[in-house]
């Protein structure tokens, strides 16, 4: 799977379930989605759900503070690695 | 009684303060309990007639989920200074002195020196904090609707220390009995079985929940609105209500922003310098340091690593040398939009974010008195030269008052 389409994939589904408008200028793959108020605390809970059912990987809690997850592209690239050390180790 | 002894995998400070904490909600068959961090285990007291297994599978839930963050927190230190102070028993002291009277479990009544403290320190944020970022004053009301807390995510983060409110049944023939009740055998807890309300109502947890929900459904100017209150808020804490450290009832002042991200950050940002500075002016013994709320769930672990990692928390802790640990008395919270879309509060058509900073005051006098002594001409300059300005101008506007 290409970067872009995960990026396409999480776009949609954020866009979707936090309502983030359409022509909102600020959205983007790069903005800190935490920062900028498109996913609260709450909600990140149902976004890591979504990226482990969507991609079948774990994201275990220690992930969560050593990795950056806060943007689209850094949750896309967080995909990438554990896609690509399944099929290592497959 | 019996005694249940249960193993632990782990033995490092925050875990063990969090099992020690949780531990007092596992189970109404517990009469006691210590953890002995030497021998890694829990050793627990039952009441009679305790159902024992019962009770092992509910702390072995609770070990699992605080288990779950072994792999460490993140944790990074803003600022700190450390003293090297003899233990005070400042709790000794305070009532020794009748400057502090418990008046029930987690209820303290302040007088006196602590209660001039207090009025400094409140001082303090106003001049510092709410007049420089120019925060609109409000007052709330000390309960909340139960609905509300619920739109917060509160029941789902902390339902262990909920107090709620209920009064006596709209029927003349329950509030004869009660009355009578009391009259003839006085009264006890007893008497409220099957006398009581559904309840609504709880006392606010929390102070600025009443900001947010008081603004429902406003678009909000940019970039923002900053308003300041305070609040005598409740929390229970079962067996971990402990002197001034950890009350029931106490009293938190805070200042809110909710607004456009930049503006919640930003003003974030200038608060956490003041705050700094202001610890350095009084030179205490603390951390600034990023931290988690003590979620009460079985999430926790997701929900306090997101906290940390976005540092959406950070913390004040000072220390108490007589217990061995600091106490958090001051806190910066970043919600970002959860109750923006809680209340649907919006500006500039987005859903609008916001942050807080909070002071619990009770826990600024124990920590200072714990730390320099009740004598404050033995205090470090800075506080003691605030303190006794601002105690002679309390003593002065007193005497104009009653002349």
């Amino acid at each position: 799977m290409e970067k872009a389409a995960i990026q396409d994939t999480l776009q949609e589904f954020v866009r979707r379930r936090y309502s983030v408008a359409g022509d909102d200028p600020d959205f983007s793959n790069s903005v800190n989605l935490f920062d900028y108020g498109y996913v609260d605390s709450f909600g990140m809970v149902d976004l890591i759900a979504f990226v482990e059912t969507t991609f079948s990987i774990t994201i275990s809690e220690s992930v969560l503070v050593t990795s950056p997850l806060n943007t689209i592209e850094e949750i896309a690239d967080f995909v990438l690695q554990k896609k690509a050390a399944a099929q290592c180790s497959s | 009684m019996q005694q249940l002894v249960i193993d632990l995998n782990r033995s490092d400070a925050d875990y063990i303060e969090q099992v020690r904490y949780a531990l007092a909600f596992a189970s109404e068959d517990i009469h006691s309990y210590e953890i002995d961090e030497g021998a890694k285990q829990i050793r627990l007291q039952l009441k009679p007639d305790a159902d024992e297994s019962e009770v092992r599978t509910r702390v072995d839930q609770i070990l699992i989920r605080y288990d779950q963050t072994q792999f460490g927190m993140k944790r990074v230190v803003e600022y700190e200074r450390k003293h090297d102070l003899p233990p005070i028993d400042a709790w000794a002291g305070l009532l020794e002195r009748k400057w502090a009277t418990p008046v029930g479990d987690g209820h303290v009544v302040l007088r006196g020196p602590a209660a001039m403290l207090m009025a400094l320190v409140d001082h303090k944020v106003e001049t510092l904090f709410a007049q420089e970022f120019g925060a609109e004053l409000q007052y709330f009301p000390s309960t909340i609707k139960s609905d509300t807390l619920h739109r917060c995510h509160h029941f789902t983060s902390f339902p262990e220390h909920m107090d709620f409110v209920a009064h006596l049944r709209e029927d003349l023939e329950v509030l004869k009995n009660f009355a009578d009740s009391c009259r003839d055998k006085g009264w006890s807890p007893e008497l409220h079985d099957g006398t009581m309300s559904l309840s609504d109502f709880a006392i606010s947890p929390s102070c600025c929940y009443h900001a947010y929900e008081a603004m429902e459904g406003w678009d909000l100017e940019k970039p923002g609105r900053c308003l300041t209150a305070t609040l005598h808020c409740h929390r229970y804490e079962a067996a971990n209500h402990s002197y001034m450290s950890r009350l029931r009832a106490f009293t938190m002042r805070e200042v809110v922003w909710v607004g456009q991200p930049a503006f919640i950050i930003e003003n974030r940002s200038r608060a956490e310098k003041i705050i700094i500075q202001w610890a350095k002016d009084w030179d205490l013994s603390c951390t600034f340091e990023t931290a988690n709320d003590m979620f009460f769930t079985d999430d926790y672990a997701v929900k306090a690593s997101f906290q940390r990692q976005q540092q959406a928390k950070k913390e004040l802790r000072l220390d108490v040398p007589s217990e061995g640990r600091s106490i958090s008395c001051f806190s910066t919270n970043f919600h970002s939009t959860t109750f923006g879309r809680a209340f649907n509060i919006t500006v500039g058509g987005r859903p609008a974010t916001s942050g807080c900073i909070a002071w619990g005051y009770e826990r600024w006098v124990f920590a200072i008195f714990s730390q320099f002594g009740l004598d404050h001409k033995l205090w470090p300059a800075g506080l003691r030269e605030d303190y006794e300005q601002f105690a002679v101008k309390r003593t002065l506007a007193k005497g104009s008052s009653t002349a």
